[in-house]
């Protein structure tokens, strides 16, 4: 299941492996690489799964429909994935999240002129200054992130991993919606993530 | 630069993609004007990246992987590229909805010098209407029956509470005590409005219109 590993050989680490999809991103760009795109697929294949399966609001028919249509739009998109401006594992999730919210709206019958995409395009600045701050708050994020006391991670992920309003989660962990807000914040506050004042 | 903004809140919940398509459709708007919000989302956009990286790998069948590999010559859906907007052009989004220019979409007069046009989101709990408020002229006042989100595109107003301009965003709650929007005297006010419950006026000259104010959604 794992991958060759011949790329990230020399690069340990979290973010050795992340070097390794990029270039797989890159290598299915340049060239349409299908071994690149199946080593990419064997691992991002499984957190989208769960990613959809997340909250259970989907079936597992439906999970394994937005397994497809993520990773045939990662193939598609993949001219326009920057390695300078994301991780490829940032750059999948947002596809991810949004084919999600996409999704969840076809459900729901929504009639609109508008995709997920067009909302909540990926973005990242074209400064290098501004990309090397990007991939230094990147990286913190995930090393702090698993210094979260065990209340704000579980909120955390239902806001994300479930997709869940506050006013949800509040209702689910049948806590006061205020708890919820503050422990949201409290969280991003130890991440480092604030309104500039 | 603008001055007012979502507050973390609305910034968490679009990076996580879970708000309202017409709120969600505002604050991609707001961050055309502000590379401070857009910072920051970038960096809520990571939290989200890195839960889903350490979160549970459900096993996939080795079938999925064979129809997607068949499936990769596919015509890819045509898609439009966001192109970065003129200086003074109105965010892409806005764009999109509005198929063209402000003086190309249909006004409906509400007062001598506000005019309202209604855009199509498909989000069926949320009015999504642009507002254009003559110089000098005002919003009638009014209270909220829901929440009120508004960004100025063009111009500027003023209420009891402050002076607002392009790419400021306010929020006010359900409850929230009543104001009257009134536009810079120096030019025209286009605002974006978006609510989830009709305006309710206070004034006794507008209170006759209340019966007529229906949100219109979609
Ligand atoms: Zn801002
Ligand atoms: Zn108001």
């Amino acid at each position: 299941m794992s991958p060759e590993g011949k790329h990230g050989q020399d690069k340990p680490g979290a973010e050795g492996r992340d070097d390794e999809w990029s270039e797989c991103l890159v290598a299915i760009a340049n060239s349409g690489d299908r071994a690149a795109f199946t080593r990419l697929f064997r691992h991002f294949a499984p957190l989208i799964r769960g990613f959809a399966l997340a909250g259970s609001r989907l079936s597992a028919n439906l999970a394994d429909e937005l397994v497809q249509e993520v990773m045939i739009k990662v193939w598609q998109k993949s001219a326009a994935y920057d390695p300078a401006r994301a991780a490829a594992s940032t750059w999948i999730y947002t596809i991810a999240r949004n084919s999600r919210t996409d999704l969840f709206r076809r459900l729901q019958k929504f009639d609109t002129p508008l995709a997920a995409e067009d909302v909540a395009p990926d973005s990242g600045s074209e400064e290098p200054f501004e990309q090397v701050q990007q991939r230094r708050n990147g990286q913190r994020v995930r090393e702090l992130l698993a210094t979260l006391p065990v209340d704000q991670a579980q909120i955390l992920a239902k806001v994300y991993m479930e997709g869940k309003s506050h006013a949800e989660a509040a209702a689910e962990l049948d806590l006061p919606l205020g708890t919820v807000k503050s422990r949201v914040r409290l969280a991003l506050q130890k991440l480092q993530l604030q309104m500039a004042s | 630069m603008a001055k007012h903004h979502p507050n973390l809140d609305f910034l968490t919940a679009h990076a996580a993609g879970s708000l309202p398509l017409a709120q969600a459709a505002c604050v991609a708007a707001h961050l055309n004007y502000c590379r401070d919000c857009q910072r920051l989302v970038d960096g809520l956009q990571e939290v989200g990246a890195a839960l889903f990286e350490q979160g549970v790998a459900e096993p996939v069948n080795e079938r999925l992987l064979d129809t997607v590999l068949a499936r990769l010559d596919e015509e890819p859906p045509l898609h439009f590229e966001n192109v970065r907007p003129a200086p003074k052009a109105p965010p892409p989004i806005l764009q999109r909805l509005m198929r063209g220019d402000f003086a190309d979409l249909v006004w409906k007069k509400v007062t001598r010098t506000l005019s309202i046009s209604y855009l199509r989101t498909g989000d069926p709990s949320h009015e999504f209407a642009l507002y254009h408020i003559r110089a000098g002229g005002r919003i009638p006042l009014h209270a909220h029956r829901g929440d009120e989100i508004t960004l100025v595109l063009q111009g500027g107003f003023s209420d009891a509470d402050g002076d607002y301009h392009a790419g400021d965003f306010l929020f006010r709650q359900a409850g929230e005590e009543s104001h009257a929007p009134t536009a810079l005297q120096s030019e025209d006010c286009i605002c974006l409005g978006v609510l989830d419950a009709p305006l309710r006026f206070t004034s006794w000259a507008h209170r006759w219109m209340n019966p007529f104010l229906h949100l219109r959604p979609g």
